[in-house]
């Protein structure tokens, strides 16, 4: 049986599910990034299946672009990770709620 | 048939070589064994020389050519690496890698006990490699990359002994100044492809392409950027070859250790301007007035150093005044298509001014330094062998009949007769810097050989003659200074080898050249007298101004003065024109543009901080409850849009 382009959505949207969940319920701010991290991966595994639907030429390119997203997200999670260490040092707290002395 | 590449690949593995030996032993405080690196230096431009010598003795006449591989490979510009070896090419190699050896072999006696001993030879290899890729390429391409690697490694000899100020300064001047030849020949190369494409910038396919647009009469609508490109390409030689307006540099260049002077800024290097206008010859005879111009500036410049060569007091300069004099004669005959005869004279001239230079080294080098004339004299009877060096060279560049010189000089001196009506002028200012040049030869040869001593005591207890591996390759280009010149002498019918080596390069451009001119039967004896009175003249003129006490030197050995204003008129120029316009745009750019830049910077940054300071009032006070509700927008807005299509 070949792999269905919906079914593939379906576990995307259950990935952006559990993805922001986690973002959203979670107080501690590392699980918070993860929540993130696995909302973003949804969503590139989302791109790949709609790839598939697509003819050969134009799908190849579909299932390229995702390499190149999850190289700028590797980037970008070295930044937020650097940012939260330099938080947790100022504010020595993993809650998120904590921060929020930037009002005033 | 031995392959091409082997020419400039023998001196680059001596790089290399001379490069891990200075490297590896830069910690030691002895620095590496001389024996072995002098032999290493020696060898690989000796081996280059040979493969020189089994390449020209089996050559056909119309060269031979050696592609290796594609350089640059775009939509926009296709460029081999290609080497064309013809007759052009290999007697500049020959005496490229000639004297290159020879003056190698000197430096190992002349660089004796210097700590830098293996950096001063990698240098040297590094030389001869850009030199041969210059002379060998057959694109203006890879002619560029060897002009670039030349000034290169002028710059790294110049400022050799850095660890002296002035020397690093004379060796930025001669880059910075190099650098602005240098865009007129990039501009001159850019000229070419916007008529034809990258193809026009090998030689070969230039040549073909000026013969096809010439038979099809198109030529004369690229004639205003053929016009131009050759106008370019000549700004480019005015920089290497020191010609007006570019020629400062080059006194400075003697900051180098003397067989650099020799080598670089005498022989070889200095001369590649002269190279490149022979070989686009075909390109210049069809740009008259451009040749004008050439003729012109090598009239001015050699006039113009003959007389700077009269105050220089340093020994080296003079001689540096000289090679810009001789380096105007080649621009001059090139000036009136003789290109075959300008790169004679740079042949015979590479003998004797490496022999002149070497001379002065030895000289130098007895005297531990001491470069200025006035603290010479009577060196006659303690450096018998040195002396006659430099009198032979002496007497090769004056032009004393039979010597290298003369030959040369003659042809130049005889072609400006014929070359048109401003023929006569032009060969009148030609003979008068002729005795000029033996005016102030005379004076560097009385000053250094004859009268009495007149420098420091301690300097006068160690005055000795050369050792051996510095008096041979002196004695071997003081034969060469007396004898090359019958490579072709005029004088003698049927000694025209070296106009028939040349004249599959050039001879199809100087006979159109002289298309249409009736030359002016004169029997060349007529010049040839001259010639000999001109330097005859200026020797008995050196002699009854020169032969009397010379007063004591005080302070340093620039020339003050009439002298001074006259040596230096061109630092003032460059001085007015580039130097203090561009002090005047830094100035502005530091301190208006960089001011305004620097204000706006600071508004912008106060927008911005005042701005956040409002925004920062949104915030709520929950973080996770934030990005829920940044989330719930999201959603939102894409609901909209499914609802209403994006028709919003």
């Amino acid at each position: 049986m070949e792999l269905q382009a919906s079914y593939i959505q379906i576990v995307a949207l259950a990935l952006f599910t559990i993805g922001l969940a986690v973002t959203l319920t979670r107080r501690n701010v590392f699980f918070v990034l993860m929540g993130i991290e696995l909302a973003l991966n949804a969503v590139n595994l989302s791109l790949i299946g709609f790839a598939k639907t697509l003819p050969a030429a134009a799908s190849v390119a579909g299932q390229i672009l995702p390499l190149f997203t999850i190289a700028v997200a590797a980037a970008e999670a070295c930044v937020g990770l650097a940012m939260i260490i330099l938080i947790f040092k100022s504010q020595e707290s993993v809650d998120i709620d904590n921060y929020s002395n930037m009002k005033g | 048939m031995i392959p091409l590449w082997l020419i400039p690949l023998f001196p680059l593995v001596g790089t290399i070589v001379l490069a891990i030996i200075a490297l590896s032993s830069s910690d030691s405080k002895q620095g590496p064994a001389e024996s072995i690196t002098g032999a290493v230096a020696v060898l690989f431009p000796i081996l280059s020389f040979l493969s020189v010598v089994t390449l020209s003795v089996g050559m056909p006449v119309e060269g031979i050519r050696g592609t290796i591989g594609t350089w640059i490979d775009t939509a926009a510009i296709q460029v081999n690496i290609g080497f064309l070896f013809d007759g052009l090419s290999r007697v500049m190699l020959l005496f490229i890698t000639g004297i290159g050896s020879l003056i190698a072999i000197y430096s190992v006696g002349y660089m004796h006990k210097d700590r830098s001993f293996a950096r001063f030879f990698a240098y040297i290899n590094l030389f001869l490699f850009s030199m041969t890729i210059l002379v060998l390429g057959d694109s203006l391409l890879l002619t560029f990359l060897g002009w670039e690697g030349v000034g290169l490694c002028s710059y790294l000899l110049i400022g050799f002994w850095h660890t002296d100020l002035k020397n690093t300064k004379a060796g930025n001047k001669a880059f910075i100044v190099n650098r602005v030849g240098d865009v007129g020949f990039l501009l001159g190369m850019l000229c070419l492809v916007s008529i034809g494409g990258s193809a026009l910038l090998s030689y070969d396919a230039l040549n073909a392409w000026l013969l096809n647009a010439l038979s099809l009469g198109s030529i004369s609508n690229a004639m205003p950027l053929l016009s131009l490109a050759g106008l370019l390409f000549f700004f480019g030689c005015t920089g290497k070859s020191a010609q007006i307006p570019l020629l400062t540099w080059l006194p400075d260049a003697m900051a180098g250790p003397t067989p650099v002077s020799a080598l670089i800024h005498a022989a070889t290097m200095v001369t590649s301007g002269v190279y490149l206008l022979a070989r686009l010859s075909n390109l210049f005879v069809l740009i008259p007035a451009v040749l004008n111009i050439v003729l012109f500036v090598g009239l001015l410049t050699a006039f113009w150093a003959a007389i700077a060569g009269l105050f220089q007091n340093d020994i080296k300069k003079v001689l540096a005044y000289s090679t810009i004099s001789q380096l105007g004669y080649m621009f001059m005959a090139a000036g009136v298509a003789a290109f075959d005869v300008s790169i004679f004279h740079v042949f015979t001239h590479a003998f004797f001014k490496a022999a002149l230079f070497l001379g002065a080294g030895a000289v130098i080098h007895s005297l531990t330094g001491e470069q200025d004339m006035r603290r010479m004299g009577g060196l006659l009877k303690k450096m018998p062998l040195t002396s006659l060096v430099m009198i032979f060279g002496f007497l090769a560049i004056i032009g004393f009949p039979g010597f290298a010189g003369f030959w040369s000089k003659d042809l130049i001196l005889e072609r400006l007769y014929v070359s048109g009506p401003m023929g006569p002028y032009v060969y009148a200012i030609a003979l008068l810097t002729a005795v000029i040049t033996a005016v102030y030869m005379g004076r560097l040869i009385i000053m250094t050989f004859f009268g009495k001593y007149r420098g420091s005591k301690e300097n006068e207890a160690h005055i000795h003659e050369a050792p051996a591996s510095m008096l041979i390759p002196m004695l071997l280009l003081s034969v060469g200074s007396a004898f090359a010149g019958f490579l072709w002498a005029g004088l003698i019918p049927g000694a025209e080898f070296f106009r028939e080596m040349l004249a599959p390069v050039v001879g199809a451009a100087q006979s159109y050249a002289m298309l249409g001119h009736t030359a002016a039967h004169l029997s060349p004896w007529i010049f040839a007298a001259l010639g000999t009175l001109a330097a005859i003249i200026g020797m008995l003129i050196a002699w009854y101004l020169f032969m009397r006490p010379v007063p004591e030197a005080k302070g340093g050995s620039e020339p003050q003065g009439f002298g001074a204003s006259w040596t230096f008129a061109f630092d003032k120029l460059h001085e007015y024109v580039g130097i203090i316009p561009t002090k005047v745009v830094a100035w502005l750019l530091d301190v208006v543009v960089n001011t305004i830049i620097m204000k706006a910077q600071w508004l912008t940054g106060g927008i911005i901080e005042i701005l956040g300071d409002g925004i920062r009032a949104f915030q709520v006070r929950k973080v996770r409850l934030q990005a829920a509700l940044s989330f719930i927008g999201m959603a939102l807005i894409t609901i909209l849009v499914l609802i209403y299509g994006g028709l919003l």
